[in-house]
């Protein structure tokens, strides 16, 4: 209970920039939308069209209907889900590895507590972390979205779109705990947390852009929850969900075995 | 009963040495020493003890209790100090030994304001603001707060000036006679001398010795140095056990080890202007240690 006070406290303040930031990006992403609404939807969706496929694969657009502001809202989402998802991983990688770039752990590790029972304090922790940053982004979307959406029903629709980020969250905090957990370099883990993310969000957008490339997305989560399909389908792929929770269960493996069975790096 | 006891431990870093088969055991409410010269392995000794790394092979128990096993459990009683403090920055003295006392299942605060009284530590102050001895006291007052039954301590008096390792060496004395045991590592031999029942000596990885400071004294040598009112033949002193006889003039000097009876007796056949005997201290001791293994 101690190290997970001491973890939410230590977090506090970044996760309120990160809050900030999200819903700065969902305010101004939505105040786009009524210029273009102004504008005619429909020209903007014409005008999309006729763009190459890789620009709009680029801007994330695919077959969403941008005249409806639920549908501008999902190419909004991918860059929410970008940002949740790094915050995930440079919060799963930080949360392990800076007891060890602080030399902190020589404190910690000496205490009455064995290496899975901080673990495990400090996983929940950063699980109550991203929850509030997923709640924030979810009620920002809702608030902005259906001030567009004249009555028409879209909790439902941005529910879904939420469940998927917060799926692809608890991946990517597994991902940087897994990371922390396996590297001994405390300092390299974040960026390297963040590079691995960069790589599979880039492999996401070059399987829009090239069809030949669609037998890779599975490799990527990005493409788990694209809103282009959930939207769709009004629902999750069972495949995806699938594969989300054996790399989600395999890393958690991950970041305990290692972490307690290697040496500390003081 | 052992309070500590370690069997053919070794830790290699892949192929670099950390230590290699060090055995030696602590009785409980001894005060042992650990001394060697810097990179020889005290510090990779104390964290194999902690769990902090792990053997490579060999093992060790605490309080009976395997290190690794039952390493959670056995830390309830044990406080450490380790040589170079580090803590969460942010933090506030007092809000960090609170930190360090919710981790044992007892009200600890009193002994926090007492501990931090005695070695006039500022409770109110940032961590970050601390100069290195303040924070080396935060670490003590930290490793001893929760009353442990063994006091761990690598190179305790580092940045600490000579008035509190005084107060300093008090406490461990106090704690001590209340029960503690304590493993002080160091390589100042000094303070060694001054506090420990017993040592270890390491060095290159490997223990040298492990001795009581009083039979470590004993069973070195004496130095010797005489003046005599004349000249006299210096092979007068060849004797068994004299070594590095030298004469100067009027002085003989050399080095004894054994029956000092005998050397008494040829002393008192001479006429003798002065005499001097001295014992060698730790320091002259440790570098024999030293130069024998080489």
């Amino acid at each position: 209970m101690n190290i997970f006070k001491r973890e939410m406290k230590a977090n506090r303040k970044s996760l309120i920039i990160w809050s900030i930031g999200v819903i700065f990006m969902v305010a101004s992403g939505m105040g786009k939308y009524s210029s273009l609404e102004g504008a005619g939807g429909q020209s903007m969706n014409a005008l999309m069209a006729d763009m190459p496929k890789s620009l709009q694969a680029i801007m994330g657009t695919g077959s969403l209907d941008l005249s409806t502001p639920i549908g501008y809202y999902g190419v909004l989402f991918l860059y929410l889900a970008v940002m949740a998802a790094i915050h995930a991983a440079m919060l799963g990688s930080n949360i392990i590895s800076k007891e060890e770039r602080d030399k902190t752990i020589e404190f910690l590790l000496v205490k009455p507590i064995s290496r899975t029972r901080m673990m495990t304090s400090k996983l929940v922790a950063a699980l109550v972390n991203i929850v509030i940053f997923n709640l924030v982004t979810f009620a920002s979307s809702v608030g902005l979205v259906q001030k567009f959406a004249d009555g028409e029903e879209v909790i439902g629709d941005i529910s879904m779109l939420m469940g998927g980020m917060f799926i692809l969250q608890l991946i990517f905090l597994v991902i940087g705990t897994a990371i922390a957990a396996f590297f001994k370099n405390a300092k390299k883990a974040t960026s390297l947390a963040t590079g691995i993310l960069l790589f599979l969000f880039i492999i996401s957008i070059a399987i829009d852009m090239n069809e030949k490339l669609d037998g890779l997305k599975y490799f990527t989560p990005f493409k788990y929850f694209d809103a282009k399909l959930m939207l769709k389908e009004g629902g999750f792929e069972p495949l995806y969900l699938g594969l989300s929770a054996i790399v989600f269960v395999g890393l958690t493996i991950v970041t305990y075995t290692f972490y307690r069975k290697r040496d500390m790096n003081i | 009963m052992n309070v500590i006891e370690i069997k053919n431990l070794t830790k290699m870093y892949g192929k670099a040495r950390g230590i290699e088969d060090v055995s030696f055991s602590v009785e409980e409410g001894e005060i042992f020493g650990f001394i060697g010269p810097n990179g020889a392995g005290k510090s990779t000794t104390i964290r194999t003890l902690l769990s902090l790394i792990y053997p490579t092979s060999g093992s060790a128990t605490i309080f009976g209790k395997d290190i690794i096993t039952a390493a959670p459990e056995i830390k309830k009683e044990i406080g450490y100090l380790p040589s170079e403090v580090f803590y969460y920055d942010n933090m506030k003295v007092m809000d960090l030994l609170k930190y360090s006392a919710s981790f044992y299942k007892k009200d600890c605060t009193k002994r926090i304001r007492e501990l931090a009284d005695i070695m006039e530590l500022d409770l109110t102050k940032k961590i970050d603001d601390l100069s290195l001895g303040n924070k080396k006291k935060v670490g003590i007052v930290q490793g001893l707060l929760h009353e442990p039954k063994l006091i761990i301590l690598d190179e305790p008096t580092s940045g600490l000036d000579p008035l509190m390792q005084q107060k300093f060496f008090d406490l461990l004395e106090k704690e001590n006679k209340k029960g503690a045991t304590i493993l002080f590592s160091s390589h100042i031999l000094s303070e060694v001398q001054r506090l420990c029942d017993r040592v270890a000596i390491i060095k290159d990885g490997r223990i040298v010795t492990v001795e009581k400071i009083s039979t470590l004294k004993e069973n070195t040598y004496k130095k010797f140095k005489i003046e005599t009112n004349s000249t006299i033949e210096k092979d007068l002193f060849k004797l068994d056990g004299v070594n590095q006889l030298e004469q100067d003039g009027s002085t003989i000097s050399f080095l004894f080890r054994g029956n000092i009876n005998a050397i008494m007796r040829k002393i008192a056949e001479i006429e003798i202007a002065n005499l001097w005997i001295e014992e060698p201290n730790l320091e002259e001791i440790f570098m024999h240690y030293y130069e024998k293994e080489e």
